[in-house]
């Protein structure tokens, strides 16, 4: 209990910290050119297929943003007094990772708040809103989570080399097309399919995630998925709290 | 039982090693001070004690215990440079690293009160960090490691960067944190630190400790001491003649052979209150100096390098100021006794 509340007060200054230094600004703004652009009434109304493959897009990508930056403000020598406390280093991590979703959250929040008072989706009530949401959210806090794992504090340079590698051999795919494969040595093709495979299982609950938040196709297996999502989310959270607890503390100057 | 144990420590970065072995003691209630030029390796042994980086061989203890995640919270650290987070106000800073800390509700508030007050904060309690002078920053350091009321403060180059009046004002507010019966480590360059604040110290040289000592044993070695005025009226030289045999004067010096602390004070307050304007004071050698140059010339020995004695790894300071402090000191040693005293 006492480690759930200093991961909340350690996540509320770091959003505090965040929206003084006003670097939420860049957050603000790009959501405003992402609803001017993407989601205001234009001549047709907007499908809920269009909203929740562009809002996911978005979301994606800002993610990154917010969450590089975020997570470099637990990357600094103002990191030692923090962290020369009770708080310790699980809360410490995982209230920089609570801040990340929070923002990241609270933009798709604004996105959606815009829509529903200025360009309703249309044919989408709320049950369906909220079947669209959840794999959509549950994609960021994945995303936030490999974040978090691939920061310096966490993970040593060659071991983020590695995980960057493999993430880009399991999105191989869409690169190296049947046209290439087949150019390629059997043996070699073969190898290259099998690693595909493998590495791209641990990906599958974030690329069906996005389908269902589409689709908002519950049936049959993918109703499994959220919750492949939440353990995926676990999984890599698990793995940075347990490799910054074991690194030597040494912030950017 | 000590409250810090280090055994045959060694660190590196990269591979290239920063300590060499370093083993030391400091028993609880002292203040122990970590002597050595920049680059020595005193941050790393902060960090070490402070449970931030591993040793790469050696043992490290703090309440005998091994493993420093379980000491969290009965260490306080002020760290060298001051960074600090500059977004919040004085109040706001302290209050949010008291619940890091595990305080909360009327606890949080008379600690953070309290801190605010005995760190001389109260004027700028409202005021954002990043608006605060530099010896300002390092006076909240100095209450946010103390919020926990540790029992070992791990301070870290306290005066580094501060103007001669912020070294004091920091030097004196260690004085005061030193009467909680808080085991202290200072990491300093500074002589003067050492000199004023430590009970006991060790030269961190090339990666070692290579020698310890006690301060007051050091500085009761010295044995005569010079004050330099600018004028010394010769009523005032008669009257510091009759204090003692061992005061010798003339219009511009004044020598006291043997030296003791108690003669020492005696002479300093009768200049003070003749209005005697004192330009130094300095001991035919100073001891802790001359104690750190042999240390070192010892070791360079023993390595077969160079004879010439280094300089030492910081200035040791002279003037009014330091003279009134001294003789602050010598009063409230003077009045510890008479406590102690039956």
């Amino acid at each position: 209990m006492q480690a759930l509340l200093r991961t909340f007060w350690f996540a509320v200054f770091t959003l505090s910290e965040y929206l003084r230094s006003g670097r939420i600004v860049i957050e603000l703004a790009a959501t405003a050119a992402a609803y001017y652009l993407f989601f205001r009434r234009w001549t047709l109304p907007m499908t809920p297929d269009y909203f929740f493959s562009t809002v996911g897009l978005f979301t994606l990508g800002l993610t990154v943003y917010t969450g590089s930056t975020i997570l470099a403000l637990g990357d600094r020598p103002q990191g030692y007094v923090t962290l020369a406390r009770r708080l310790g280093r699980g809360p410490y991590l995982i209230g920089l990772y609570v801040s990340v979703l929070v923002v990241s959250w609270g933009v798709y929040g604004i996105i959606c708040s815009l829509v529903a008072l200025t360009n309703p989706v249309s044919g989408l009530d709320i049950a369906g809103w909220m079947l669209g949401t959840l794999p959509l959210l549950l994609n960021l806090a994945m995303l936030a989570a490999l974040l978090t794992l691939l920061t310096p504090i966490v993970l040593p340079a060659p071991w983020r080399l590695a995980v960057l590698a493999l993430v880009a051999l399991a999105f191989s795919g869409n690169l190296i097309g049947g046209s290439t494969m087949s150019s390629l040595p059997e043996p070699v093709a073969l190898a290259l399919e099998v690693l595909r495979t493998v590495l791209s299982t641990p990906l599958l609950p974030a690329f069906t995630g996005f389908a269902i938040s589409v689709s908002r196709d519950y049936s049959g297996a993918s109703a499994v998925v959220p919750v492949a999502q939440l353990f995926l989310v676990i999984g890599l959270l698990s793995l940075a709290v347990y490799s910054f607890a074991r690194r030597e503390l040494l912030f950017s100057a | 039982m000590d409250v810090i144990t280090l055994e045959d420590v060694h660190k590196s970065y990269d591979g290239i090693p920063v300590l060499r072995g370093v083993s030391l003691h400091v028993p609880r209630g002292i203040v122990y001070g970590v002597l050595g030029p920049n680059g020595a390796g005193k941050t790393t042994l902060i960090h070490l004690l402070a449970g931030f980086l591993r040793p790469d061989r050696g043992i490290v203890r703090v309440f005998g215990d091994e493993n420093l995640q379980q000491v969290d919270g009965r260490v306080g650290y002020v760290p060298e440079r001051l960074r600090y987070h500059t977004h919040y106000t004085v109040r706001e800073y302290l209050f949010y690293l008291g619940r890091f800390s595990g305080l909360a509700g009327a606890a949080l508030r008379r600690r953070v009160g309290e801190e605010i007050e005995a760190c001389g904060l109260t004027s700028v309690v409202n005021r954002k960090m990043s608006a605060l002078a530099r010896g300002m920053v390092q006076r909240v350091g100095f209450a946010q490691a103390l919020l926990s009321q540790p029992e070992l403060l791990l301070i870290d180059e306290p005066t580094s960067g501060l103007d001669s009046e912020g070294q004091r004002d920091i030097i004196d507010l260690i004085d005061t944190v030193r009467q909680r019966r808080c085991t202290i480590m200072v990491a300093t360059h500074f002589l003067d630190e050492v000199d004023f604040l430590c009970d006991r110290f060790g030269i961190l040289h090339g990666g070692r400790i290579i020698a310890e000592a006690e301060t007051r044993a050091l500085r009761q070695s010295s044995r005569s001491v010079v004050i330099t005025v600018a004028d010394l009226p010769s009523s005032t030289a008669v009257a510091l003649s009759a204090l003692s045999t061992a005061v010798c004067c003339n219009q511009r010096e004044i020598i006291l052979t043997p030296n003791t602390p108690e003669l020492q004070a005696q002479v300093l307050r009768l200049l003070l209150d003749h209005g005697v304007s004192i330009i130094s004071l300095a001991p035919q050698f100073h001891p802790i100096e001359e104690f750190y140059r042999s240390a070192v010339r010892g070791e360079a020995g023993r390595h077969g390098e160079s004879d010439a004695s280094p300089p030492p790894p910081g200035p040791s300071g002279t003037g009014d100021t330091l003279l009134r402090e001294l003789l602050r000191r010598e009063d409230q040693r003077t009045q510890e006794r008479q406590t102690d005293e039956p």
